[in-house]
């Protein structure tokens, strides 16, 4: 889409953009898949989770976007919505919990390469965050046709009960509902599961389907025979609780949520009081063209509480706002870009997070940055090793670490302020945000530069360059690949991070070193 | 006279403990150890313990040892017990009603039609039990000692006449310690409407006006009012004319009732005479103005009553008795722990019970009598019908909205309905259960969203909040008593009421009490609709009993026969309703763990 460069409406432009996308996503499957679903007496995927969680709570969902545009036909980038995953974080009898529920109308609820990365994803968040994991199955098990993309490697399918048996070790409850197929390597998320509940004459567990195990042995069998809730509930013991439909399924696994042991109350958040700025007003206060600058506070204002900043340093390394604050009563740490980073902001950023992790309060990085200074002066005076300091500072941290990229997230830059190779507990982006090694702009310069074939006149050619780079930057093209774990209305800044937060029920260890002044 | 002894319970010994007051009055409570912590125990000034409401002698005891020197006996229990009010005179206190003699007289029903007739009041043709003429029928078998229905048995044709004859025989002679029995000409489609009438020890009888109470199951009144709707002037005084005479002819002294049946074909006949106040009296005291039970006390202290054209009767009174039974199932009768009681404010309530409290079998189900008063017929009924909506009783099921149901209908509101209507096939879409509605699962959702006060940060704020979508409503799965699950959305009032507890909420919707629990025991066997036909053994043992064959019907739950296995004897259960298809045992014989003993083909929805 075209953005008005300069006016005011752009960011509302780009944040409707994002919500109608979202709206494609969250459909899900086909209407005829989901008429066909539920026919058969089951709920959808998404109100799966509502009837799971308790009533009125929210629900962080996780990369609701995820494999947009990826796979099937280039019109319908919705092909795989949510890469027939919806995984987030709710709240089930009082207790915050990881939700991962297979989307049948999506291709079957078979694992695409972003299904498997974003299973994989949520598992992550659970075992950062000791949260407790309901796997809500219904599917078909890997994609075929892209089973080398889904299989072989460390991060693909198999590591998903790799996840559940490390977990379980760790006493992170991993409970399972099929609430439909579950065959072959799918079989195994219930079967490496602590407790788990089969819907009756809906809900199978096998190794082979009966088509294999004609093939196989000639025997022709059912599949209620072969792995449904009844054998497997009364014979085989694959499972431990039998339920009528999908409502008794989830009411059940309620139930056993309200058995786990409760976590051990973390550091607790005092009582929270809404921003003086109006979130609502955020968009009207960021330009949508991230060259245009202005002060980033005028957006931390908008998140935290009070809309009270206790800066640190403030007159030292100004490129760089470091700020102690409260998010609904929990105390945090913000580190946000406001103009490039030389090496007092890096300094004066590395000495803030050691700061943070002294006092083990959760860093969140707000990123908008396009770089660290270059040029002779800068690199003589070794930014290189003070944006060493950063990199190391945010590395080493114990305390959890939340990202939200609210413009430019380019070259080192990403490193200093946590991108995601720096395993900050959750990575948002504002969709307004690019990701890349570098800008569109400089990209091609530099490409042009060190081109050996002429051929293309250098105007195309730049512009085939930043257009591409405007593309693979985007934060959708970011989003689908699981480079983040969505793509949020500014808005909702405050809400998720909250919400991140809230969910952190993981100790926080003691930092090594003391504070150094740098 | 100073302190009354109130040989009763419930809302009657209430309503009696709180004339007394009014009159300047001691009142003396009774009660069993059952009802010790009973409503009317606290309320009167005193109280005794008595074995039994109908331990003459300890009533008696009781009424002297607490200093009393009149007993009110209100209605049932001793009410009519000759013997009772003998003895009550017997040993020096004041009885509030009739003489003995006069009970005894009234209390049987060959003596008091005999009566009735030197009064010149209309009767039915009497057949003599031996020769009841062919063309006589249907004919009423009663029990000449009877009362409340016992021994009362309608025939159609001759050939039924001698077994409801022994029939009725034996019921009245171990009833009443008396067999005999009056054969009468049967009313067919009938209306019950009696008179109230009171006399004074100075000769002087007055008349109340009619009531009528009709609308009866197997002969229980459920729904009285006052005036009788529909009566010609002319039958009107004739019914009041009559009764005043029969009470004349007795010189009665208190509250009576006399009794009539209005035929289709408006013929009234004599049924019998009540020597006691009624249960409901309210309806008679709502259009007239007068306090019977002041009056049956002012009486029994020598009053004089007011001459009959100085006793009017205004606008109509409709009254509902509220009992703890199920109409749905029988109307069986139900017990068990009340939780809490809504009664309508603005209508007259006489209650035995308005908070927690035990319903027990033991006594009479009467929770209450609801009564509603309007200018006319129809906006009494009205009234009644919306006080009702807003009734409940918590905890035991009641037959509220059946009642409620009942007044709404156009047989009532037509005065249709007879003696014999609820009994009857007509009445049927009445007792239809009623089915658990969207609005009352929302209602229930929707008390619990009002009240939950979550903390107002992170997972905790309730605000359905969606990353990326639209809020959702606030929903929740509740669990009806029977294990079924309903999903309910929280709206703005639906209007129902709805109560909470900490597991759950009570819904009441036109008079119907709904349970709507948040979700427990999900895991249970019995959450799990049984699709398997076969019926297992559990374990290796020896089949001790097989009680069913191929073929039978049988029910959820029914035993089907009995396994012995490891010392202990397991009973073998039909996992659904559904016929029997095979039986896979002998009695004796050692079956294996697994062995098919049964089959159950479920029966299809």
């Amino acid at each position: 889409m075209s953005v008005n460069l300069g006016g005011v409406t752009q960011m509302h432009d780009l944040v409707d953009e994002l919500h109608a996308r979202l709206a494609l996503a969250r459909r899900g499957g086909s209407d005829r898949a989901r008429e066909r679903h539920v026919g058969r007496g089951k709920l959808l995927v998404r109100d799966r989770v509502d009837h799971l969680l308790d009533p009125g709570s929210p629900f962080l969902e996780i990369a609701p976007l995820a494999a947009w545009g990826m796979y099937g036909a280039t019109d319908d980038e919705a092909t795989v919505a949510s890469a027939g995953l919806v995984a987030g974080i709710g709240r089930v009898q009082g207790r915050e919990v990881v939700v991962v529920a297979n989307d049948a109308t999506v291709k079957g609820g078979t694992y695409y390469p972003m299904t498997v990365k974003k299973h994989l994803r949520a598992q992550t968040i659970a075992m950062q965050n000791r949260l407790p994991c309901v796997y809500l199955v219904d599917s078909g098990g890997a994609f075929l046709p892209m089973q080398d993309e889904v299989f072989p490697d460390r991060d693909h399918f198999g590591r998903i009960f790799f996840h559940q048996a490390q977990m379980s070790a760790q006493q992170i409850p991993q409970l399972a509902a099929v609430m439909g197929s579950c065959t072959a390597g799918g079989a195994y998320v219930p079967a490496m599961s602590d407790e788990t509940v089969i819907v009756r004459e809906q809900g199978t567990i096998f190794l082979g389907g009966p088509p294999l195990v004609k093939a196989a042995t000639g025997e022709v069998v059912s599949a209620e025979d072969l792995g449904g809730g009844d054998v497997h509930a009364r014979t085989s013991g694959v499972v431990d609780h039998l339920a009528d439909d999908d409502e008794h399924a989830l009411q059940v696994v309620r139930s056993i949520v309200d058995t786990l042991p409760r976590p051990t109350p973390g550091r607790s958040a005092v009582g929270a009081r809404p921003p003086r700025e109006d979130p609502e007003t955020l968009l009207d206060v960021v330009p949508a063209d991230p060259r245009t600058p202005y002060d980033v506070r005028e957006v931390l204002r908008r998140v935290v509480d009070d809309s009270a900043l206790h800066e640190f340093k403030p007159l030292y390394g100004e490129t760089l706002v470091c700020a102690f604050a409260r998010i609904e009563g929990h105390d945090v740490a913000i580190v946000a870009n406001n103009g490039i980073l030389f090496s007092e902001s890096a300094l004066k950023g590395a000495h803030f997070v050691e700061l943070a992790n002294q006092r083990g309060i959760p860093l969140v990085f707000v990123q908008n940055i396009s770089g660290f200074m270059v040029g002779r002066e800068y690199e003589n005076r070794g930014i290189a090793k003070d944006g060493a300091k950063l990199v190391t500072a945010v590395a080493s941290s114990v305390v959890p670490k939340y990202t939200v990229v609210i413009g430019g997230s380019y070259g080192a830059g990403n490193y200093g302020m946590c991108g995601r190779a720096y395993d900050p507990r959750f990575l948002w982006m504002w969709p307004n945000a690019k990701i890349s090694v570098m800008g569109g702009e400089q990209a091609a310069s530099v490409l042009a530069t060190v081109r050996g074939d002429d051929s293309e006149p250098e105007e195309q050619f730049k512009a085939r360059i930043r257009d591409e780079y405007d593309a693979k930057g985007s934060a959708y093209y970011s989003t689908a690949r699981l480079w983040d774990d969505g793509v949020i209305d500014p808005r909702d800044t405050r809400r998720v991070l909250a919400l991140a937060l809230a969910a952190n029920h993981a100790p926080t260890p003691a930092p090594t070193y003391g504070v150094f002044r740098m | 006279m100073e302190a009354v002894l109130i040989a009763n319970r419930g809302e009657i010994a209430r309503r009696v403990v709180r004339a007394c007051r009014e009159s300047g009055l001691r009142s003396v409570a009774i009660h069993t150890d059952l009802d010790a912590e009973a409503p009317h125990v606290h309320e009167a000034d005193a109280a005794v313990a008595v074995p039994s409401y109908l331990d003459v002698d300890a009533v008696v005891a009781a009424a002297r040892d607490a200093g009393a020197d009149a007993v009110h006996p209100g209605y049932g229990f001793l009410s009519e017990n000759a013997g009772f009010a003998r003895a009550v005179v017997d040993a020096g206190l004041t009885w509030i009603g009739p003489s003995p003699e006069v009970i005894d007289l009234m209390g049987r029903k060959d003596r008091a039609r005999e009566v009735a007739e030197r009064a010149d009041v209309p009767v039915t043709t009497r057949h003599a039990p031996d020769a009841v003429p062919a063309d006589a029928y249907p004919v009423l078998v009663k029990a000449a000692a009877g009362g409340g229905g016992k021994g009362m048995h309608v025939v159609r044709e001759p050939a039924g006449l001698a077994d409801a004859l022994a029939t009725a025989a034996r019921e009245a002679a171990s009833a009443f310690g008396d067999d005999t029995l009056l054969v009468e000409q049967y009313v067919e489609g009938g209306r019950h409407v009696e008179v109230q009438v009171f006399g004074d020890s100075h000769g002087n009888v007055v008349h109340l006006f009619t009531r009528d109470c009709s609308a009866q199951r197997r002969h229980q009144k459920v729904v009285e009012e006052a005036p009788a709707p529909d009566l010609a002037d002319e039958q009107r005084a004739r019914l009041q004319d009559s009764a005043v005479a029969l009470a004349r002819e007795v010189s009665y002294v208190g509250a009576g009732t006399v009794e009539f049946l209005v035929a289709p074909d408006g013929d009234l006949c004599f049924l019998e005479m009540n020597t006691r106040l009624q249960v409901e009296h309210p309806v008679t005291e709502e259009v007239t103005g007068v306090d019977l039970v002041r009056w049956q006390l002012d009486v029994a202290s020598g009053a004089t009553l007011p001459p009959q054209d100085e006793i009017v009767a205004r606008g109509h009174a409709v009254e509902a008795r509220i009992y703890a039974e199920d109409p749905y199932a029988g109307f069986l009768p139900q017990a068990g722990t009340v939780e809490h009681v809504l009664w309508p404010e603005e209508l007259r309530v006489e209650s035995a019970i308005d908070g927690p409290g035990e319903v027990s079998t033991a006594y009479d189900p009467m929770l209450a009598k609801i009564v509603a008063v309007g200018p006319d017929r129809a906006a009494a009924i009205a009234s009644l019908a919306d006080g009702l909506a807003r009734s409940a009783v918590l905890g035991v099921t009641t037959n509220i909205g059946f009642v409620r149901r009942l007044l709404l209908s156009e047989e009532f509101a037509a005065v249709a309905v007879d003696t014999a209507w609820l009994d009857g096939e007509a009445a049927e879409p009445l007792l239809v259960a009623p089915e658990l509605t969207r609005a009352v699962v929302d209602a229930a959702v929707t008390a619990r969203a009002d009240l939950t006060q979550p903390d107002d940060t992170g997972f905790g704020r309730s605000d359905g909040w969606r990353l990326g979508g639209s809020p959702t409503a606030w929903q929740e799965t509740l669990m009806d008593p029977a294990g079924g699950l309903h999903r309910g959305t929280a709206t703005l009032g639906n209007g129902l009421l709805t109560l909470l507890d900490a597991r759950g909420s009570w819904v009441v919707d036109e008079g119907h009490v709904w349970r709507l629990d948040v979700p427990h025991d999900v895991t249970s066997p019995r959450m799990v609709a049984a699709t398997d036909a076969d019926v297992t053994a559990p374990m290796p043992g020896t089949v001790l009993d097989v009680r069913v064959a191929a073929g039978d019907h049988v029910r959820a739950g029914d035993r089907l026969g009995t396994l012995e296995a490891m010392k202990m004897e397991l009973a073998l259960t039909a996992p659904h309703d559904g016929v029997v298809g095979t039986v896979g045992a002998e009695v004796g014989q050692q079956v294996p763990m697994h062995h098919v003993l049964f089959t159950v083909e479920a029966d299809d929805e």
